[in-house]
C-alpha cells in the first residue's frame, strides 16, 4: 500500500491540479516533493497523519502527507 | 450607487465641519475604492509640497466594494496619506471590522483635512456625525480609549484610535483598532495625530445596496465553499502568518541581528507551533474572514493579553533583536500596540541601535544608560516607550533609520535597513533577488506585501536575475495590491489558494459593473503608476536612487545560517533596476514615460 | 433540529450574521441577523455567541400567532402576521429575537436556513437534532 499526499493551493498545479498523489513509502518528504517536481524550499509545513514532520521524514505505507507552500506569501 | 455606501465624507478639522458628498460613479468605476480612492484624492486634493503634518495634508479612509459584503476576508481599509516617515506615498491596511462598519453607516470614505485647535473624535452613527471634544482622552493608551468607548457606546461600535506615539507625531506611529488591528506603516498615526483626531468610532446600521442579490449570494457562496475546502485551511488557521517563521529560518529570510543573516540559531523557540502551544487561546479573525489569522494570545509571564504577535512582528522584535523569548516579542507587540508605534519600524530601528552600540558607534552615554546588546529584553521594551514619547535616546530612534544614521554618521547608514525611508519588514534579501527588487521598487518604501515574490526566487533560483523574475515581480505589484482597493484580504488567494476567478463574479454581481482581471491587472497597474508620479511630484530628484536597498545586500554576506557567503551583486541590482524600469514603460531613471502615461489613460488625472 | 455554536472555536468574523440577513431579508446588513456575538477583549479574550434553540417560547407568547413552526421543526417568523408588539422579545431566553423597528417592520428570529453554517470558516456553528438534555 503506497502513501497520500495531498499538496494545498497553489501546489497542486504543480502535480497538474490534483488534490492526492499516490507516492511510494521508503523515501524522505523531501525527495518525493523533489521527484514530483515541488521545490522542497517552498514547502513550509509537513503533516503527516495530523503530527508536524520534518521534510526527511521517511513515508511510510498508509501515511497520508499534507504539504502546505507559501506561494503568495504575508 | 450599487456596492457601495454613497457617500464620501469630508471632516474639515480647521473649521469643524463634517459635509458629505456623493462617491462619484466614475471614480468608482476607474479606481474602485480602498486604495484606488486613496491615490486618487491624495493626487487630486493634496497640494504639491504639503508639510505631512501640516494641515494642507489629507488622511484618506476608504473601504471598498467587497467590504462589509458575503465576500471572504472583506474587512480591509487603506488609509492613504502623505508619509511624515518617507516624504512620498503612504497605503497603510488595517483589517477588522472598520471597514465594514463605515459602510454600513453608508459611507465609502472618510476624508480628514486641516488640523483641529484642541484634540477630538470623530463620531459617526448612522447619519448622525459629529466631532466631539477629547482632551480627557489624549495621552491615553489605545486599549484603555477602546475599551472606554466600546464600555460607553457598546460592542457594536468600531474604534480606530492612535497611542501617545500619534500624538508625539512619531513618523512611524500607527492607528489602531479591535485590540490588534493596525493600520501600521508610514506614520498614517501621525497624521492622524497632527490633526489632532484622538479617535473615530463608527457604527452603521444601513444595508449596502448591490446590483444582482441572487448573483451576489450564490458568488459569496461559492468563494466561502472554496475556502472552507482547501486543503490549507486548518492549518493556516490553526498558526497565521506565523507558519512562515520556521520556513523563512531555514530559508536564510528570517531577519536576523539588523538583517546581518538570515537564520536565527535560536530561531526554534519562535517557530508557530512553539508559539501557539505557548500563548494563543483564540483565533481573532477580521471581518467575513473564513480563515483567521489573528492569534489572540495570554501571556502569563508579563500577565498581559495580545492579539499576535504575527510573523513581521516575530521577525522584527524577535530574530532582528536577537530575542528568542516569544513571551518577550509577544509583550514587545503590546506595548508598541498600546503606544501606538508600528512594530516592523520600530523593531528595525531598535535592531539598527543594538548594531550601532555592538560596534562601539553608542556607548551607554548615548543610550540613556542602557545596555543595547542584541538579546536585552528589557531594554527593547524601555526603548519602545522612550520611542513612542519621543524622549531622551528614544527620540534620536523615532525619527526612522534614514534620518537617524543621516544624523549619527560613523558609517551606520550603510546598515540602515531601509528603502526612501521606511525601514525593511521581516524578510532578509541577502540572495533572493525577486524579493529584493519587490522592496526596492514597493510604493511604500520597504514593505513586503506589495510583491511577496521570495518563493519565487526559491523555484527559478534564487541569485538568478532574468526578465522572468521582474515580470513576476510587476505582475504581483498589480495584482497583490488589487485586495486593498477592493476593501479585502488577499491571504484567502495567497493561503489557501483560492481561484482569483471566482471573485469576478461577485463583484460584478455587487456593483453591476462588468469586471474581468485583465481590467482588474489593467487598474492596478494605473494605481501603481501614479503612486509612482506621487513620489515623483512631491520629491526633488526622485529617480533611481531612491530604489537602491541597504549596502547590506550587496555588500555584507551574512557570516551565518542559510545564506552564509551569499549576496547580491551590485551590478546585479542595476540590471533588475534595468529590466524593470523597461518592462514598465519607465525611463532609465526610473519614472513613468510620457506614452506609459498616456497609454494608460492617466494624462487627465496627472494633468 | 437546531442551531449549535461552539464558542472556542468562533473568531468573531460576523461572516455569519451577515449570511443570515440576505437569507432574512435579502439584504446585507448584519444588524439584520439572527444570531449575536460578543467579544470579550482584551481580557478574557473570547466571543460568546449567542443562537436560537428552537425552544418555541416565542411563539407561545405571539398573540397573533405570527411565530409559525415548519417542517423541520424550525420557528421562524411570518412577516406579514407581525404587529411589532415586541411580545416575544423578554421571553427569549437566548436574547436572540428581535425587535429593531428602526430597521425592519417585523419581528424576526432564525429560521434555521443554514447560511450561517455554510460560511462559517471554523465550524464554529452547526445544525443538528436537538438533545434531551440542553447541551
Amino acid at each position: 500500500m503506497p502513501a497520500t499526499l495531498r499538496p494545498s493551493g497553489s501546489l497542486r498545479d504543480v502535480v497538474g491540479g490534483q488534490a492526492e498523489v499516490q507516492v511510494e513509502a521508503g523515501r524522505t518528504v523531501r525527495e518525493t516533493l523533489a521527484a514530483l517536481g515541488i521545490v522542497p524550499e517552498v514547502v513550509a509545513l509537513v503533516v503527516v497523519n495530523e503530527e508536524q514532520r520534518s521534510k526527511d521524514y521517511v513515508i511510510q505505507e498508509g501515511d497520508v502527507i499534507r504539504v502546505l507552500a507559501v506561494i503568495g506569501g504575508g | 450607487m450599487n456596492g457601495y455606501g454613497g457617500r464620501i465624507l469630508r471632516v474639515n478639522l480647521t473649521n469643524g465641519t463634517v459635509t458629505k458628498e456623493p462617491t462619484s460613479p466614475d471614480v468608482a468605476r476607474n479606481f474602485i475604492g480602498g486604495r484606488g480612492f486613496g491615490i486618487y484624492f491624495l493626487l487630486k486634493e493634496v497640494p504639491k509640497g504639503a508639510d505631512p503634518l501640516g494641515p494642507e495634508n489629507k488622511l484618506i479612509i476608504s473601504s471598498g466594494p467587497i467590504s462589509g459584503m458575503m465576500i471572504p476576508g472583506g474587512g480591509k481599509c487603506d488609509w492613504t496619506t502623505k508619509a511624515p516617515l518617507t516624504g512620498g506615498y503612504a497605503s497603510a491596511s488595517m483589517g477588522g471590522h472598520f471597514t465594514a462598519e463605515m459602510r454600513y453607516a453608508g459611507l465609502d470614505s472618510i476624508i480628514l483635512e486641516g488640523i483641529s485647535p484642541k484634540p477630538v473624535y470623530l463620531f459617526i452613527d448612522d447619519d448622525k456625525i459629529e466631532l466631539r471634544d477629547a482632551s480627557d482622552l489624549w495621552g491615553k493608551a489605545t486599549f484603555t480609549v477602546e475599551k472606554q468607548f466600546k464600555e460607553k457606546l457598546g460592542e457594536e461600535f468600531q474604534v480606530a484610535v492612535i497611542g501617545v506615539g500619534g500624538e508625539n507625531l512619531v513618523p512611524y506611529a500607527c492607528i489602531n483598532h479591535d485590540y490588534g488591528r493596525q493600520a501600521g506603516r508610514g506614520g498614517v498615526g501621525a497624521v492622524m495625530g497632527s490633526k489632532k483626531v484622538k479617535a473615530i468610532v463608527v457604527h452603521g446600521t444601513k444595508s449596502i445596496p448591490v446590483a444582482d442579490m441572487d448573483a451576489y449570494r450564490k458568488a459569496g457562496m461559492a468563494l466561502y465553499k472554496a475556502c472552507k475546502d482547501s486543503e490549507g485551511l486548518k492549518d493556516w488557521t490553526r498558526y497565521g502568518t506565523t507558519i512562515v517563521v520556521s520556513w523563512c529560518d531555514e530559508v536564510g529570510a528570517l531577519p536576523t541581528r539588523n538583517f546581518s543573516a538570515g537564520s536565527f540559531e535560536d530561531g526554534k523557540n519562535l517557530y508557530g507551533p512553539v508559539m501557539r502551544e505557548k500563548i494563543v487561546i483564540t483565533d481573532k479573525g477580521c471581518f467575513g474572514c473564513p480563515s483567521p489569522c489573528g492569534k489572540y494570545s495570554r501571556n502569563k509571564k508579563y500577565n498581559s493579553y495580545v492579539e499576535g504577535p504575527e510573523y513581521e512582528t516575530i521577525g522584527m522584535m524577535g530574530s532582528n533583536l536577537g530575542i528568542d523569548d516569544i513571551e518577550a516579542v509577544a509583550q514587545a507587540n503590546l506595548l508598541c500596540d498600546d503606544l501606538g508605534i508600528d512594530t516592523i519600524s520600530a523593531g528595525n530601528a531598535i535592531g539598527w541601535a543594538m548594531e550601532c552600540y555592538e560596534k562601539g558607534i553608542f556607548t551607554k552615554k548615548d543610550t540613556d544608560g542602557l545596555d543595547l546588546k542584541f538579546g536585552n529584553v528589557e531594554a527593547t521594551f524601555t526603548l519602545i516607550e522612550k520611542i513612542a514619547r519621543r524622549e531622551g535616546f528614544g527620540a534620536l530612534l523615532s525619527e526612522g533609520v534614514k534620518r537617524a544614521s543621516k544624523k549619527v554618521g560613523k558609517g551606520s547608514e550603510k546598515f540602515a535597513i531601509q528603502v526612501k525611508g521606511m525601514e525593511q519588514s521581516a524578510y532578509a534579501t541577502h540572495n533572493a533577488t525577486a524579493m529584493l527588487l519587490a522592496y526596492m521598487t514597493c510604493d511604500v518604501g520597504a514593505h513586503h506585501n506589495r510583491a511577496w515574490a521570495i518563493t519565487y526566487d526559491l523555484q527559478v533560483g534564487r541569485e538568478k536575475v532574468v526578465p522572468e523574475k521582474v515580470a513576476r515581480v510587476i505582475w504581483l505589484q498589480n495584482f497583490r495590491p488589487m485586495f486593498d482597493v477592493l476593501g479585502g484580504c488577499r491571504l484567502q488567494w495567497v493561503e489557501l489558494g483560492i481561484d482569483r476567478d471566482l471573485y469576478v463574479p461577485a463583484l460584478e454581481a455587487i456593483t453591476g459593473i462588468q469586471r474581468s482581471w485583465e481590467d482588474l491587472d489593467k487598474v492596478g497597474e494605473r494605481i501603481w503608476n501614479l503612486t509612482r508620479l506621487f513620489w515623483a511630484r512631491e520629491n526633488e530628484g526622485f529617480g533611481r536612487a531612491w530604489d537602491m536597498p541597504s549596502p547590506r545586500f550587496y555588500e555584507e554576506a551574512p557570516k551565518s545560517g542559510a545564506t552564509k557567503g551569499q549576496i547580491t551583486k551590485l551590478e546585479d541590482i542595476n540590471r533588475l533596476l534595468d529590466m524593470y524600469y523597461e518592462q514598465r514603460g519607465w525611463t532609465s531613471d526610473g519614472l513613468p514615460k510620457p506614452e506609459t502615461i498616456e497609454s494608460l489613460g492617466l494624462k487627465a488625472v496627472v494633468a | 433540529m437546531r442551531l449549535y455554536v461552539d464558542n472556542s472555536k468562533c473568531s468573531g468574523c460576523n461572516a455569519c450574521r451577515v449570511a443570515c440577513s440576505l437569507n432574512l431579508f435579502s439584504e446585507n446588513n448584519p444588524k439584520k441577523s439572527a444570531l449575536v456575538i460578543e467579544p470579550q477583549f482584551p481580557a478574557p479574550g473570547v466571543y460568546n455567541v449567542k443562537v436560537c434553540t428552537q425552544c418555541g417560547d416565542c411563539a407561545a407568547v405571539c398573540p397573533t400567532e405570527a411565530i409559525k413552526q415548519d417542517g423541520q421543526g424550525a420557528y421562524y417568523v411570518d412577516f406579514a402576521e407581525c404587529n411589532l408588539c415586541e411580545a416575544c422579545v423578554p421571553e427569549c431566553p437566548e436574547e436572540v429575537m428581535f425587535v429593531r423597528s428602526k430597521l425592519a417592520d417585523t419581528a424576526w428570529k432564525c429560521n434555521l436556513c443554514g447560511d450561517c453554517v455554510a460560511v462559517c470558516g471554523t465550524s464554529a456553528l452547526w445544525i443538528a437534532e436537538i438533545e434531551a438534555v440542553a447541551a
